[in-house]
């Protein structure tokens, strides 16, 4: 036996209070929307686990085992409407023995109706045709959640034009629809109009699909005495992560977000809450992982006062899929990177850990920093390489190693000195001769040999207290001059001194101030 | 009653105290390429027997200008080309993005890790030493992590006294954490820091500069660049490079002299 509980809509739609209202009033009329579908699917909580939701305003219960608890099917919908008028929810109410017929008729009938099985088709014959609509509508509505795809619903066959169709042929109800022959409408429509016939007969065409409950993880754990330091604090981490580690590996899920709150011990502030959110890169589960992220967070963000409850909630995701391969080089796990990136950030600070990156500019020494990312796709290159030589029946290797392509001569590299150096230039018709510093590091001395000069300029248009444009909105922008945000117009020139090193220096055309800006090396 | 020579030494490699006493650590196979990491420049790679030794703490030195930047961006570049990961603790954070770009390195498989080492400490040396000991913290928490292909340290232009005071124990204790991996721990500085932990050291210069003392007075008065840094027609070309061997587990490579020229991007 199956129960349906239809919500009807209600005669005063939120529209029509969004023009009288004010803020407060669409805050309670959003609030009552939420709270609509929570309480529809509430009632159906409490009468059956087995229940599947099709949409916000219907949800389906098998009704099978309550007949010893609660009596006949006339008592289980009758308990079903005073369950619903005690939480102020006006539904439509019906009992048959399948679920199209339940759905049809509480969709139809307002109140309660109850069906003895084998009599759905009979129940059903008076309702308009017209309803068939109804349901594909709700139907493809509902397959934004965990139900499937009707065979039936494809766009030659969409419920309207099959509807149009049978209203063309004079079909009123779907009794007379489900009167025809089944050969004669499978010979117009195809088969799939035997689904619609079905459908008229309150046949099912699938089984029930409970829903699953959204599992919480949560896990939360009050001390007698409140603890201070994160010493004490990694065991109670641990004792809450690894059930919730347990959890998550039954349910393929791994953590996305982990949220840890700490409520302090009273303090001058009430009910003071220390909470850290930590967005992890790639679903993780390895309690020794989070457990060690969650502390370096800590350290980094530690609570002002003894803790006295730990809470630990996990938004789930759904775990990786890994496929390791046999003849390419092993990479750090994403649990093993994810705790390295944490502990670096720890130790370096986190604008100093990352993935340098080019960005799209002319000044000299632009660069920006990506976040490192903790899963890498092995080289497809190298593995094609290695199917080509296990292919030509090479030397067997457990790894392969074979040479990069890089076959191009040496690029000269250069150093950037971040902050460039103040020099003193000697000049000789136009060119430098002599460069000398203040710093013992940079002796200076005569120029050999010297190359320019080069003239660059950029970023004049902009006012010079106006912060650079980021090239990419997760990029974390560095400019390695003393005034990063100011425009540049400088002359550069490579030389050589006596020393043996080779400088590119630049004079500032503004100030005239020389200064080394980076070393080749 | 005295030990033997050979039970000693058996004792202390069971201890694996050997290290500084005798050469117990074994050398790469060069018929396995596993334990290697080639660099890319053939000419090099041929002189190593195939490239770096993994699992080994190898060095380039030099002085300023001789080349290693450019060296190190190479193997970086390589090592990105092989699919592996790597990682570079910049320790006076100077790394050029555009020379790296320019080497052909993959940037997304790099872990760049900048250090606040300064050049010109100043009077705040302190200050320094324990920038440089954070860098070092840095090394030990990548080498720890475990599976990079190539590591880079690189202290360039760094103060050499504050190199200096580190423990020797430092790099002791570093190699033994590389030991037995797949990884290549490179130190990229201006003069060998390792010493007996080190696998591989190979020593850049800027070809013939040696000489330069003794023809500067002629090439002041000539206005030419000294031999080892070549300059076009209004342009800096590149430097030639001379690459020495000057240590190595495997002792037949010992000294083996290697001439590599740079070029402008």
């Amino acid at each position: 036996m199956y129960a349906c509980l239809y919500r009807p809509p209600a005669p005063d739609t939120p529209g029509d209070h969004r023009g009288s209202g004010g803020a407060e009033l669409a805050r309670e009329i959003v609030g009552a929307e939420l709270a609509r579908p929570i309480a529809v699917v509430a009632i159906a909580r409490e009468f059956s686990p087995r229940y599947e939701c099709q949409g916000d305003d219907l949800v389906t219960i098998d009704v099978s085992g309550l007949g010893r608890l609660l009596g006949p099917p006339q008592t289980i919908g009758e308990e079903l409407r005073r369950e619903s008028a005690a939480r102020g929810v006006r539904v439509q109410v019906a009992v048959a023995g399948t679920q199209m017929a339940a759905h049809l008729l509480a969709r139809s009938h307002p109140g309660l109706t109850v069906i003895a099985p084998g009599e759905e088709a009979a129940a059903l014959a008076s309702i308009p045709i017209a309803i068939l609509a109804k349901c594909d509508a709700h139907r493809t509505q509902s397959l934004q959640g965990p139900q499937r795809k009707p065979a039936f619903a494809n766009a030659e066959y969409s419920a309207l034009a099959a509807v149009t169709a049978f209203t063309r042929w004079g079909l009123k109800t779907l009794g007379d629809l489900a009167a025809l022959p089944p050969a004669d409408l499978v010979s117009r429509m195809g088969r799939p109009a035997l689904a619609w016939q079905a459908m008229a007969r309150g046949e099912d065409l699938r089984p029930l699909v409970p829903m699953l409950e959204e599992e919480r993880f949560e896990s939360s754990l009050d001390l007698e005495w409140p603890i201070e330091g994160l010493e004490p604090l990694s065991f109670v981490l641990t004792r809450l992560l690894e059930p919730l580690s347990t959890r998550l590996e039954r349910r393929d899920r791994g953590a996305a977000v982990l949220h840890v709150i700490l409520r302090l011990v009273q303090g001058p502030e009430p009910c003071e809450i220390h909470a850290r959110r930590l967005e992890l890169p790639t679903p993780l589960r390895d309690v020794r992982t989070l457990r060690t992220l969650a502390l370096l967070d800590l350290e980094s963000h530690p609570p002002a006062a003894a803790i006295e409850c730990v809470t630990v909630v996990i938004d789930p995701t759904p775990g990786r899929v890994l496929q390791h391969a046999l003849f390419t080089r092993a990479h750090p796990t994403p649990e093993q990177l994810s705790t390295l990136l944490a502990r670096l950030g720890a130790v370096m600070g986190q604008d100093r850990i990352g993935a340098p990156a080019t960005v799209d500019s002319h000044r000299p020494g632009a660069f920006a920093t990506m976040p490192f990312a903790t899963e890498h796709r092995h080289h497809d290159d190298h593995e094609r390489r290695a199917r080509g030589a296990r292919k030509e029946g090479a030397q067997p290797s457990a790894i392969s190693h074979q040479p990069s392509a890089i076959h191009e001569p040496l690029t000269s590299a250069l150093r950037r000195c971040r902050q460039p150096v103040p020099a003193r230039v000697a000049v000789s018709d136009g060119r430098p001769v002599r460069v000398t510093t203040d710093r013992r590091e940079f002796a200076g001395g005569a120029v050999l040999h010297s190359a320019g000069p080069w003239r660059t300029s950029g970023e004049w248009w902009l006012d010079s207290h106006q912060p650079l444009a980021i090239s990419h909105p997760s990029a974390m922008s560095h400019e390695p001059s003393a005034i990063p945000s100011a425009p540049w117009d400088r002359d550069e020139w490579d030389v050589a001194l006596g020393d043996g090193a080779v400088y590119r220096i630049f004079q500032e055309r503004e100030r005239g101030a020389w200064f080394i800006d980076a070393i080749v090396d | 009653m005295a030990l033997p020579r050979e039970h000693f030494e058996s004792l202390l490699r069971a201890r694996q105290l050997d290290r500084t006493l005798t050469t117990a650590i074994p050398a790469a196979d060069t018929r396995d390429e596993s334990t290697l990491a080639p660099s890319s420049l053939d000419v090099l790679d041929a002189r190593l027997g195939g490239g770096f030794p993994r699992g080994q703490l190898s060095e380039i030195v030099g002085a300023r200008s001789s080349g290693r930047a450019s060296l190190m961006l190479r193997m970086l570049a390589a090592a990105t080309a092989r699919g592996e990961l790597t990682a570079l603790v910049d320790v006076v954070d100077m790394l050029d993005v555009e020379s790296a770009s320019a080497a052909g390195i993959d940037l997304s498989r790099l872990l760049w890790i900048r250090g606040h080492v300064v050049v010109h400490p100043g009077p705040c040396r302190d200050l320094n030493q324990r920038a440089l000991e954070q860098a070092i913290r840095a090394l030990t928490l990548v080498l720890q992590a475990g599976n990079f292909g190539l590591v880079v340290f690189d202290v360039g232009e760094a103060p050499a006294d504050a190199i200096r005071r580190l423990p020797f124990t430092t790099w002791l204790r570093l190699q033994r954490m590389v030991e037995g991996s797949q990884t290549t721990c490179v130190l990229v500085g201006g003069e060998a820091m390792a010493r007996s932990s080190a696998g591989l050291t190979l020593k850049l210069t800027q070809e013939l500069t040696q000489k330069l003392t003794h023809e500067l007075a002629q090439k002041l008065t000539q206005k030419v660049a000294p031999r080892g840094i070549r300059f076009g027609h209004g342009w800096f070309d590149g430097i030639d490079v001379e690459a020495r061997i000057v240590r190595a587990r495997a002792r037949e490579r010992e000294d083996v002299r290697v001439s590599v020229s740079t070029t402008c991007a």
